[in-house]
C-alpha cells in the first residue's frame, strides 16, 4: 500500500485515540470555570510537566527549528537554548504565579494584571495583545502539519488538508473537556513526540555511521554553518538578539504557557513540572537541531527550508511505519499547542474582555458558553485563514521559526507590566497600559513594513519603548498602593514559608 | 544584597556570556567543539543552577 494510505491511517488512529482520551477526561470534569480552564488547579507533576512541554514545543521544533538549522546553521541551537535558559526565570515566577492564582482565584494571566493594577483596561489590553499575536503562532502550527503531510505523502495530501485536520482536532480537544482534556491529550502527545523523534534521530545517525562520523561529515562539508555569524552571513548578533529576546521571555509573556503556572496541585508537582520540562526541553531541542543538520547532509539544496524534515523523513532507509509514527508525533506537537492557545484565548476573552470590559455582571456559566461556543471556533477560523495565506509565501519572514518569534515579539510587550506586578510596587495601571499599547504598535508597524532601524529587530525596539514608557509613566502617575502592599506582603510571607526566592 | 538579587545578577551574567563567547571568542572555531559544544555546556549550567534552587522548595499551607 502507498505511503499516503499509511499516512491517512496513522492520522485516523491518532484522532481516534485523542478523542478517546479527551472523552475520558470529560468524565472527570467538574462544573465551573476554574475546572474547565484550569482543571480545578489539581494536576499532578507528570501531567503538568507534559502539558507544559507539549504546549511549549510545537511544530515549531521538528519543522521550524529543524528548518532554521538547515537554512542557517548552529545559531538556531543558540537561539532555542536561550529560550530554555530563560525558563530559569520560573524559579522566580512559577511560585509567584501559583501562589497568587490560588489566593485570588485568577483564571487567566491577564486577570492577575487586572487585579494587581486595579484596572480592567490593563487586563483587557493584555488579552487583546494575546488575541492579536497568538493568531500567527497558532497558524504556524497548522502550516507545520500541512507541510509535513504534504512532504511525506509526496504531494498526495495537499498542504491545506493537513491545515484542516489540525484545525478540527484542536477545536475538538479544547472543547470536549477544557484544560483537563487538553492536559491529558498533551501528556499523551508529548510522549509520542519525544519518543518518535528520538528513534528517527537514532536511525538517521546510525545510517550516517554513528555520532562521530556524523559530526566529522558536518565539519568537512558545512563547517561554515558551525560558527556564528555563518559563512553565508546568517546569525549576525542583531539577528540573534532580535529572534532570541522574545523567545527568552516566552515563559511569562505567552499566556498559553503562563496559564499553566496556575495548575499544579502542590509545590511538589510544581518542582516536577519545572525539572521535567528542563530535561524534556534539552533533549527535544538537541533532537530538532540534529535533524536539521542531518537534512543538510542528506537532502541538500531544498528550495523551502521548512521542508527539510519532510524531505529527511522521505529517505528510503527510514522504514515507512516509523515515518508514519513520527508524522503523528509532529502532528501531535502542533495540535497540542493550538488547542492550548485556543483554550487560553477563550478564557481571556470570557474573563478579561467580556466580563472585564463589556458586562461585569455576566455569570460564570455564560462566560463558559461564550468561550466554548464562540471564541474557540472563531479564533481557530482566523488562524486557519492566516495559515492558508502564509503557507503560500516564501522567504525567511514566512518560515515557521521567524514567524513564531515575531508572534512572541508582540507578546513581549506585556513583560514590563508582569515584572512590575510582582517586583515593583510603584508600577501603575497607566504605565502598564501605555507600555503595552505603544510597544505593540511599534512591533506591528516595524513587522508589517519590514523596518529594522540600525539593523535592530522589531521586538527589540518594542521592548525598549515599552520598558522606558512603563517606568516613566509609572513614576508620574499614582500606583494602587493598598493593593500593591497587600499583594506583595502576601507573596512575601508565603515565599518565605515555602523557601522560594 | 538579598539572595534574590544575587540570583538575578547571575542570570543576567549568563545571558551576557550567551552572546559574548559565541560572537567574540568562538567566531572562527568551525567545529562541533566550538559554539555547538559551548551552548550545550552553557545551558546545562543554567539548568543545574535552577535544580539547586528548586531543591529547597517546601510545601505551603
Amino acid at each position: 500500500m502507498s505511503t499516503s494510505f499509511w499516512a491517512w491511517f496513522g492520522i485516523a488512529s491518532y484522532i481516534i485515540i485523542g478523542i478517546g482520551i479527551a472523552i475520558l477526561a470529560r468524565r472527570r470534569m467538574g462544573a465551573g470555570i476554574s475546572d474547565f480552564f484550569l482543571a480545578n488547579r489539581t494536576l499532578g507533576g507528570f501531567v503538568s510537566c507534559m502539558t507544559y512541554s507539549a504546549t511549549t514545543y510545537s511544530a515549531f521544533m521538528m519543522i521550524g527549528l529543524a528548518g532554521l538549522t538547515y537554512a542557517t546553521g548552529v545559531g538556531a541551537l543558540g537561539f532555542e537554548l536561550t529560550y530554555l535558559a530563560g525558563i530559569f526565570m520560573l524559579v522566580f515566577f512559577l511560585p509567584r504565579f501559583w501562589l497568587a492564582g490560588r489566593k485570588y482565584g485568577y483564571v487567566s494571566p491577564a486577570e492577575l494584571l487586572t487585579d494587581r493594577y486595579q484596572s480592567r483596561a490593563v487586563g483587557a489590553t493584555a488579552a487583546i495583545l494575546a488575541l492579536v499575536f497568538l493568531v500567527p503562532y497558532g497558524a504556524v502550527q497548522m502550516m507545520g502539519v500541512g507541510y509535513l503531510m504534504n512532504g511525506i505523502s509526496g504531494g498526495a495530501i495537499p498542504i491545506f488538508a493537513g491545515i484542516l485536520i489540525s484545525f478540527a482536532c484542536a477545536i475538538a480537544w479544547s472543547r470536549i473537556a477544557g484544560m483537563r482534556s487538553v492536559a491529558w491529550t498533551d501528556a499523551f502527545q508529548a510522549l509520542v513526540m519525544i519518543v518518535t523523534s528520538a528513534v528517527i534521530l537514532g536511525v538517521v545517525v546510525h545510517y550516517l555511521g554513528g555520532f562521530g562520523s556524523f559530526f566529522d561529515k558536518l565539519e568537512s562539508t558545512v563547517s561554515g554553518q558551525l560558527a556564528v555569524p555563518t559563512s553565508r552571513g546568517a546569525w549576525s548578533i542583531n539577528m540573534f538578539i532580535g529572534l532570541a529576546l522574545p523567545w527568552l521571555f516566552f515563559c511569562i509573556s505567552n499566556p498559553q504557557v503562563s496559564q499553566r503556572l496556575f495548575v499544579p496541585k502542590s509545590v511538589t508537582a510544581m518542582k516536577q513540572m519545572l525539572g521535567g520540562f528542563f530535561i524534556f526541553g534539552l533533549i527535544y531541542t538537541l533532537i530538532a537541531v540534529l535533524w536539521g543538520f542531518s537534512a543538510v547532509l542528506l537532502v541538500p539544496g531544498l528550495e523551502k527550508a521548512d521542508m527539510a524534515t519532510p524531505a529527511l523523513l522521505s529517505q528510503p532507509f527510514i522504514p515507512v511505519a516509523l515515518v508514519i509514527i513520527v508524522m503523528v508525533g509532529i502532528t501531535a506537537a502542533a495540535i497540542s499547542t493550538i488547542d492550548s492557545i485556543l483554550l487560553t484565548l477563550s478564557s481571556m476573552w470570557a474573563r478579561d474582555i467580556h466580563r472585564g470590559l463589556l458586562n461585569s455582571e455576566v455569570s460564570e456559566a455564560r462566560q463558559l458558553r461564550i468561550g466554548q461556543n464562540w471564541v474557540i471556533p472563531i479564533m481557530a477560523v482566523i488562524a486557519l485563514i492566516f495559515a492558508w495565506w502564509a503557507a503560500g509565501k516564501s522567504g525567511l519572514s514566512f518560515m515557521i521559526a521567524p514567524l513564531s518569534s515575531a508572534a512572541s515579539a508582540g507578546l513581549l510587550m506585556a513583560v514590563p507590566a508582569i515584572f512590575g506586578a510582582f517586583f515593583w510596587k510603584r508600577g501603575t495601571a497607566a504605565g502598564a497600559l501605555v507600555s503595552m499599547i505603544a510597544g505593540a504598535v511599534v512591533v506591528l508597524v516595524f513587522q508589517v513594513t519590514g523596518l529594522k532601524p540600525l539593523g535592530i529587530w522589531p521586538g527589540v525596539w518594542g521592548a525598549i519603548v515599552c520598558t522606558v514608557l512603563f517606568f516613566v509613566i509609572s513614576f508620574v502617575t499614582k500606583p494602587p498602593k493598598e493593593k500593591a502592599e497587600e499583594f506583595t506582603s502576601y507573596l512575601k510571607e508565603k515565599l518565605t514559608e515555602g523557601k522560594f526566592i | 544584597m538579598s539572595k534574590m538579587g544575587w540570583v538575578w545578577i547571575g542570570f543576567v551574567f549568563m545571558l551576557v556570556v550567551d552572546a559574548v563567547i559565541p560572537w567574540f571568542a568562538l567566531t572562527h572555531v568551525q567545529k562541533m567543539s566550538g559554539v555547538f559544544a559551548f551552548w550545550l555546556v552553557w545551558v546545562v549550567v543554567a539548568i543545574a543552577a535552577a535544580f539547586v534552587i528548586v531543591r529547597n522548595w517546601r510545601e505551603v499551607k
